[in-house]
């Protein structure tokens, strides 16, 4: 018994000295961020305020980017694109959410399997699964006329529909899984109480279940909107020429003009106008919530 | 009870068809280009027709025979595990450290380590080329390497914080009294207790490397070309039908991965209803 008793204190005394230690365990992920993260997203400030000889601090880009309305028309379509995106995506993934979270376990898995499934593969093959549906004699096009709701196949590709629907499907998952994730901790007693208080099942639903689960749309909301306005990809491949996007134009500016100081702010403007979503987003979910979803 | 119950049930049945109604015609929306993709691949024409009129493995066939599409095949796996391994051997000692830690500035660490998450892969992808132009690094696959970590770190580092904050922290405590090292207690007790989290986040590192694309084509070279960057030349270029034979490959890992993560989850709540018995 002593001997057990004398042998513990001294790794008792070890272990609070170990105590202090987790936060040395973060020193090689800081370290890795601080190269290949700040230091290239310091060098983008260093670019976009450079003089135009090199030397010297200079904000001529950032006049640039204020007086030229061909960047303005950017900026717009892509608000356009990412609000309507975050408006269709509450629209069908609220109610989706809703019944993921109050149906029972295995039409639960269903559901959750057909979010989850598409959010993990390739925003690629995505693109080009939607490339063969939405071409003119694709499958929806074909389906359509077929039933007679077009006369003629309809253009909904390489324009602004092809690419809401491709974007509405890369980023519903982000709208669903907040709201889910908040929904299916709610006590079902609170609903049922307004029940039972003469609530109609609708009054029930607006006065306590919604409010509940607002900052889970909130969420989701701000995940969807930052993600959209930042994305490249799909608007790249479903869009057209009408559909410029900033990230789009970030890759012409550098890509084809070489013009690296421009590139640079159109991304400072770019991260600035994500920060001022995720800021708004977290004042009204938490920025917890916001980023606490488990995936990209 | 029987008064709210008797009269609202009609309309209750009426909202629910609804939104069921709305649930299956999304659920169709979510799932199919990723069968028509499937599907399609297996057609024996070079159009892409829906529903194929011949059927046949010509285009895997023509994949398998393509040195270029082979070698990104493999080129992608390789970086991909690697990136995995990378992102678990300093993410998990972070998450740790985030968990469990007590030190100031920690919430402002895990923000940095987070964010890589929610900043545009295009501003990424042009800061990493601003730096890794600098020390020459463009076009080769350490610059991939690094990029891909920094994407799939976050991601470990969300998946396996949150299965540390669960833990119940006694089980270490427990460990360390009967005189384990802190580094013991952490390999034998720790880490077991969390492998479904640690076979998540490994999975889902991979994937977020298997599948990126946009850092791949602004750092990536000749000697660097991964499937992904492969399609995207492929689809903004030519149209070739092979194409949707390497497009059901890729699904076909995420769905693995996926599959993978679940029978982990599972392996975990079988242990814990057998223990709760």
């Amino acid at each position: 018994m002593t001997l057990v008793a004398a042998s513990a204190v001294p790794s008792v005394k070890a272990a609070r000295a170990w105590r202090a230690r987790p936060g040395l365990m973060i020193a090689g992920a800081l370290a890795f961020c601080a190269i290949v993260y700040l230091l290239p997203m310091l060098s983008l400030f260093g670019w976009a305020f450079q003089g135009p000889t090199g030397s010297g601090a200079s904000l001529a880009q950032l006049s640039r980017l204020i007086g030229d309305d061909t960047y303005h028309y950017a900026f717009f379509t892509t608000f356009e694109i990412a609000a309507i995106t975050t408006l269709i995506c509450a629209l069908i993934g609220y109610p989706y959410a809703y019944l993921m979270a109050t149906t029972g376990p295995r039409l639960a898995m269903l559901l959750t399997a057909a979010v989850m499934i598409p959010f993990w593969t390739s925003v690629l093959a995505r693109s080009l699964a939607w490339m063969i549906l939405l071409g003119r004699k694709g499958v929806v096009n074909e389906w359509l006329t077929g039933l007679g709701l077009l006369e003629r196949p309809a253009a909904l590709l390489f324009n602004s529909i092809g690419v809401q629907i491709g974007m509405v499907h890369v980023l519903l998952p982000f709208m669903v899984l907040p709201i889910w994730s908040i929904l299916s901790r709610l006590d079902p007693g609170l609903p049922r109480a307004a029940r039972s208080l003469g609530a109609s099942p609708a009054a029930a639903f607006i006065h306590v279940t919604l409010p509940l689960s607002l900052p889970g749309l909130a969420a989701g909301a701000t995940l969807v909107f930052m993600f959209a306005i930042g994305f490249y990809i799909t608007p790249a491949l479903l869009g057209g020429p009408n559909d410029l996007t900033i990230a789009s134009l970030i890759e012409m500016v550098v890509r084809d003009l070489l013009d690296w100081p421009f590139g640079a702010m159109l991304s400072l403007a770019l991260l600035g106008l994500v920060a001022l979503v995720f800021a708004c987003g977290a004042a009204f979910a938490g920025a917890g919530r916001i980023a606490g979803i488990e995936g990209r | 009870m029987s008064l709210s119950s008797a009269s609202p049930q009609p309309r209750i049945n009426a909202g629910r068809s609804a939104l069921w109604l709305l649930a299956g015609l999304t659920v169709r929306f979510l799932l199919a280009p990723i069968a028509v993709i499937i599907v399609v691949s297996f057609n024996d024409t070079t159009l892409f027709s829906f529903p194929p009129t011949r059927w046949s493995l010509r285009w895997y066939h023509a994949l398998w025979e393509s040195r270029a599409w082979r070698e990104a095949g493999w080129f992608s796996l390789w970086l991909a595990s690697l990136v995995a391994l990378a992102s678990l051997l300093i993410g998990v000692p972070a998450a740790y450290g985030l968990a469990k830690g007590r030190f100031p500035g920690r919430r402002l660490a895990e923000a940095l380590l987070i964010s890589p998450m929610v900043v545009p892969v295009i501003v990424l992808a042009l800061g990493l080329y601003m730096l890794f132009s600098k020390l020459g690094l463009i076009g080769t696959p350490t610059s991939l390497f690094l990029a891909h970590t920094l994407l799939a770190l976050p991601v470990v580092i969300v998946i396996v914080g949150a299965a540390f904050r669960r833990l119940d922290g006694s089980i270490e405590l427990a460990a360390r009294s009967c005189g384990a090292s802190f580094p013991r207690a952490f390999w034998h007790i720790v880490l077991p207790a969390i492998r479904p989290a640690l076979i998540s986040a490994g999975a889902f590192a991979f994937l977020t490397s298997f599948d990126e694309v946009v850092l791949t084509l602004f750092l990536g070279g000749p000697r660097t070309a991964t499937l992904p960057k492969k399609i995207w030349e492929s689809v903004k270029f030519e149209l070739d039908p092979s194409l949707t034979a390497v497009s059901t490959i890729l699904i076909i890992v995420s769905i693995a991965a996926l599959l993978l993560v679940e029978v982990a989850r599972r392996s975990r709540v079988q242990r814990q209803a057998k223990e709760a018995l």
